[in-house]
């Protein structure tokens, strides 16, 4: 399955390369994260609850970036399975500067959904990988103009990573998404992934 | 007088039990059962490097996790060894079975890994979901293409994918096409489809430890089969083992195929847990993991002369055989010879390749490899018609066998391993009934009618034949009890064709029975142990025939016994309404229970019927033995039927179509239909056969495909996503019957299951051609499909004119 699809984001290139790259961030702008997990360099674990329709469930994956091209682009692939089904995704992420200000933002996504969600919930999935994938462009927009929150890492971390977790109060994503039950998607795991793979390299 | 109830259109007598609620399918069994739920691979190719339980042990009510290492343990021969390769063929030099769960390696998504049981199926599924499986990704084979190129394996060990290479000729058909005066070359494709019962499979076991036994009920197409594989897989003595077949709700072939993993898995964990174990299966199992069927591309080579007469018939194709082969070659053997329809091919080869891919088995799908061949020859006939400017029935007609060149030989040998050689049918009289039925002649004039409104319309047809009544054998056994009731079986299954009716009709009229007295049982092996299954649209010739045998001992039997009784020669005796009487003094009588009292000679009177058996009672014959050196106490027999070959039926079907000229819509207008499958018996069940095959011919036609992602994801395994006919789609079936008797089994008839889907994806493309002047290659067809066709189409305006010009 190909997604593709862009966003603009109003920050500029460096800073939303930065918030891309900040767990913190991520953890609160992926849309049903509860968790990530440094495993190595530029590797992350995660934990995604995501659902098309009646396909709901939680989905642990492992995240690995690579070809960084700092501020412009980076590929990431992303290896996840829940109750409901797998997801395996490549997805290559470029950040264009906009001449009169802000960013945008193409994702090119290659995506693999194995399982009862890649029979049954396959009608759905363009449309909600794309809105979720919207959905957390739109969260990280927010966190970047807004109220700048910074994630902690908990305490009791794995060892060999530290593990950022999504604050008790929602994170500002619109709330249709899970409330609805509508929006996210196996894919969510992808853009979750396309997302997570960011975390990494700035984190110190 | 007893009506006649051969070739009555008599209500089947399972209906009021069916459709009051009343029926008894395999998911309305066992409710103290156990349950299962299985683990299935969510990839397409992956190898298996962990499987992780541990998750799963603490649901409450899971009762037992089972893998392969399990069937390895247990001191079963059998268990842990790929599951059988059910219909050997020299020619299929690299068959492959799946272990009943995997060992090592996931082919297809699909594929049973792991096995839970529990207290009920929510509980079983919440565990498997638990259960972590570590796979290690391999690149997916999926789509004949794709197993051509054989870029990569989906069995290691097998070459280039190839399952099998057969080739059949009747001489040089390349040399006879390069010969001939014309010739044409067309690429032809139908795509993946199945037979989707509105019942999946299911199993329910339960072992009986007090005498060592085991008890499987099962959604099966044999269940004497069945019963032979368990036994044999689980390592028990096969009378330790009895199969029954519930009520069954739809098959179409897909239940032919065993055993499925699941029916040796759940009699294995019944008897490790003691306890009954039952697992249904799911829509998406259906979809993922039972069987599929149609995928294949052709290429053909024909060549012909001024008329139209076939001169040289080249074909090569290729099978998509899924990832196992446990069903053999049988769908592309059909193909390769059930193509050649009612025609004479001139010279004949063909040659197909069976290939691996990672995607759910390919087994029989009513029609079995026939809709496909009926497609490819059907185009070839409207090629040729097309090229020498010459109406399509025209083309037909001087292809066509003659009856009096019955039996006719193809000099090829058929699924069954015998000639292909067709026992009866008369081509010329079937085509005449079609054009007069659809009214051929006259669909010019109603074209310009439409066209004068602004619509388009177009008329196809196609014909078949069909091998039916397949062997090796099938048997019967009748026994009339004490009160007359006639308990009936036959070891054969039912999945809701009326079995049960049309062999009553036949053992009423054999045996001058009424209707109600006569019990039927199909499918049980408590009942009777000797048969092969319900394919092949078979039950009525092979079970049919045998019951007729049967009852025709059976009366033999009651006549001789009567005889004694009303001091009467057998000569002057008959059957009627349940009273062997004397003909002509008809109050010197005795009825049918008695007569089976009397057969069997008593010490005990355990009623007052009985009375009459006893051995001071005045029927007895003290300077005799009781029973007579080579007779049997009991009113009752045992027959088989097995003929030397099958018994090929026929038909034609034509239809109309209009097509949306701004959607390309396509709407069936009318489908009519003749059929010959020899005498009917109940022509009621007969026609209800011929709709229900043709339903799923409009489905193979216009909607039904799987589709598989290049990654062997099944992308619609849902009917919110497989789309099927409903009754707004499938058209009002015309019928008119042509009965020429199969002169190889004592009742004549022939099969007439399948018929109705065979030339359903080849007359439909006829019509949609016809309606718009352009070539079809490939089935099934979506209206935005066609919409692209005739785009694309239009492109190259020349032959679309030549075409037009000759139909209209």
């Amino acid at each position: 399955m190909k997604i593709s699809g862009t966003s603009q984001l109003s920050a500029d290139r460096e800073a939303v390369w930065r918030a891309l790259n900040d767990p913190a961030v991520l953890v609160r702008a992926i849309p049903g994260c509860s968790r990530l997990e440094s495993i190595g360099d530029d590797a992350y674990k995660m934990t995604v609850a995501a659902g098309v329709g009646a396909i709901k469930g939680v989905y642990d994956g492992e995240v690995r970036l690579h070809d960084q091209q700092e501020p412009g682009s980076f590929r990431m692939h992303a290896q996840g399975a829940g109750a409901p089904g797998t997801i395996g995704a490549g997805v290559l992420v470029t950040l264009e500067a906009v001449a009169e200000g802000g960013t945008e933002l193409t994702y090119d996504a290659d995506a693999t959904v194995g399982g009862m969600i890649g029979g049954v919930g396959q009608r759905m999935l363009t449309g909600v990988s794309k809105k979720m994938a919207a959905e957390f462009f739109g969260n990280v927009d927010a966190l970047l103009s807004g109220s700048g929150l910074v994630g902690v890492p908990d305490e009791g971390s794995a060892p060999g990573g530290a593990v950022y977790t999504a604050p008790a109060a929602a994170p500002p994503s619109h709330p249709t998404g899970f409330v609805m039950g509508v929006a996210v998607g196996a894919v969510a795991a992808l853009a979750g992934a396309l997302v997570g793979g960011w975390l990494s390299r700035r984190r110190t | 007088m007893t009506t006649k109830m051969f070739g009555q259109p008599i209500r089947r007598t399972e209906d009021p039990r069916l459709v009051t609620g009343n029926g008894r399918y395999l998911d309305d069994l066992g409710h103290d059962a156990l349950e299962v739920a299985f683990v299935r691979s969510p990839h397409a190719h992956a190898r298996l490097t962990d499987i992780d339980v541990t998750g799963a042990l603490d649901v409450e009510g899971l009762v037992a996790i089972y893998t392969h290492e399990d069937l390895e343990a247990e001191d079963i021969a059998g268990m842990a060894e790929p599951l059988p390769m059910l219909i050997p063929h020299p020619t299929l030099t690299h068959g492959r079975t799946q272990c009943a769960l995997a060992r090592t390696e996931v082919n297809y998504v699909g594929e049973a890994i792991a096995m839970v049981v529990a207290t009920d199926r929510y509980i079983a599924e919440d565990a498997a979901e638990r259960i972590s499986v570590v796979y290690e990704l391999l690149p997916a084979v999926v789509g004949v293409e794709a197993a051509r190129a054989a870029e990569h394996l989906v069995h290691d060990d097998v070459p280039g994918n190839v399952a099998a290479r057969m080739v059949q000729q009747t001489g040089d058909a390349d040399a006879a096409v390069d010969g001939a005066p014309h010739s044409l070359g067309l690429d032809l494709a139908i795509e993946r489809s199945a037979s989707m019962p509105m019942e999946g499979k299911g199993v329910l076991a339960k072992w009986d430890s007090d005498d060592s036994s085991l008890l499987v009920h099962t959604s099966t197409q044999t269940s004497t089969s069945v019963r032979q594989a368990i036994a044999a897989k689980l390592g028990l003595p096969v009378d330790r083992v009895e199969v029954v077949t519930p009520d069954v709700g739809g098959g179409f072939g897909v239940k032919i195929m065993h055993p499925w993993p699941e029916e040796v898995l759940v009699p294995w964990a019944a008897i490790r847990l003691g306890r009954p174990v039952k697992w249904t299966e799911d829509r998406r199992e259906h979809f993922v993991s039972s069987a599929h069927e149609r995928g294949q591309l052709h290429q053909v080579r024909v060549g012909y002369d001024d008329e139209g007469h076939l001169l040289g018939l080249s074909v090569r194709f290729w099978h998509d055989n899924g990832a196992y082969t446990p069903y053999g070659l049988i769908v592309p053997i059909i193909t390769s010879t059930q193509l050649l329809g009612p025609y004479k091919p001139g010279v004949y080869r063909v040659e197909f390749a069976s290939l691996y891919t990672n995607t759910v088995i390919v087994t029989p799908y009513r029609g079995a490899g026939r809709p496909q061949g009926c497609f490819v020859m059907e185009r070839v006939m409207d090629a040729i018609a097309a090229d020498l400017g010459l109406d399509r029935t025209l083309v037909r007609e001087r292809n066509f066998i003659q009856p009096g060149e019955m039996p006719y030989e193809q000099g090829l040998v058929f699924q069954d391993g015998r000639q292909l050689t067709y026992d009866s049918g008369d081509f010329p009289a079937s085509l005449a009934k079609l054009k007069t039925l659809v009214g051929w002649d006259d669909f010019p004039a109603f074209r310009e009618q439409a066209q004068a409104e602004g619509r388009t319309v177009g008329i196809g047809l196609a014909c078949y034949v069909e091998g039916t009544g397949v062997g090796p054998y099938e048997g019967g056994h009748i026994r009339v009890e004490n009160d007359g009731t006639v308990v009936v079986s036959t070891g054969l299954t039912s999945q809701g064709q009326g079995h049960q009716t049309m062999l009553a009709q036949i053992v009423a009229d054999e045996l001058g029975m009424p209707m109600d007295r006569i019990r039927v049982t199909t499918g049980d092996t408590r009942r009777f142990k000797y048969a092969v299954g319900t394919f092949a649209s078979r039950t009525a010739v092979m079970s049919g025939s045998a019951m007729a045998l049967t009852a025709r001992k059976v009366r033999e039997k009651a006549l001789r016994i009567a005889a004694d009784a009303l001091e009467a020669s057998v000569d002057d005796l008959e059957i009627v309404d349940g009273q062997v009487r004397i003909k002509g003094a008809p109050a010197s009588r005795i009825d049918m229970g008695t007569v089976a009292v009397l057969s069997n000679p008593l010490r005990y009177a355990f009623d007052e019927a009985a009375r009459r058996a006893t051995q001071f009672a005045p029927a007895a014959d003290p300077t005799k033995p009781p029973v007579a050196a080579g007779d049997a106490p009991g009113l009752e027999a045992t027959d088989f039927y097995s003929p030397t070959q099958s018994t090929f039926a026929n038909g034609m079907h034509a239809v109309v179509v209009e097509i949306d000229r701004d959607t390309c819509d396509i709407k069936i207008l009318r489908y009519c239909v003749v059929h010959d499958c020899g005498t009917i018996i109940n022509p009621m069940i007969v026609e209800g056969q011929i709709h229900g095959g043709v339903a799923q011919g409009v489905g193979g036609a216009l909607y039904e495909r799987m589709e598989y992602a290049e990654d062997g994801q099944l992308l619609n395994a849902s009917f919110m996503d497989f789309l099927m006919p409903y009754a707004s789609e499938v058209p009002t079936v015309e019928i008119d019957h042509l009965q020429t008797p199969s002169p190889l089994n004592p009742l004549g008839v022939k099969g007439a299951g399948e018929a109705g889907v065979i030339p359903g994806s080849a007359a439909i493309a006829s019509a949609i051609e016809d309606a718009l002047g352009l070539t079809i290659r490939r089935m099934p067809i979506s209206p935005s499909e066609l919409f692209h066709l005739r785009l694309t189409s239009a492109e190259s305006a020349g032959p679309v004119e030549t075409l037009r010009k000759v139909r209209s």
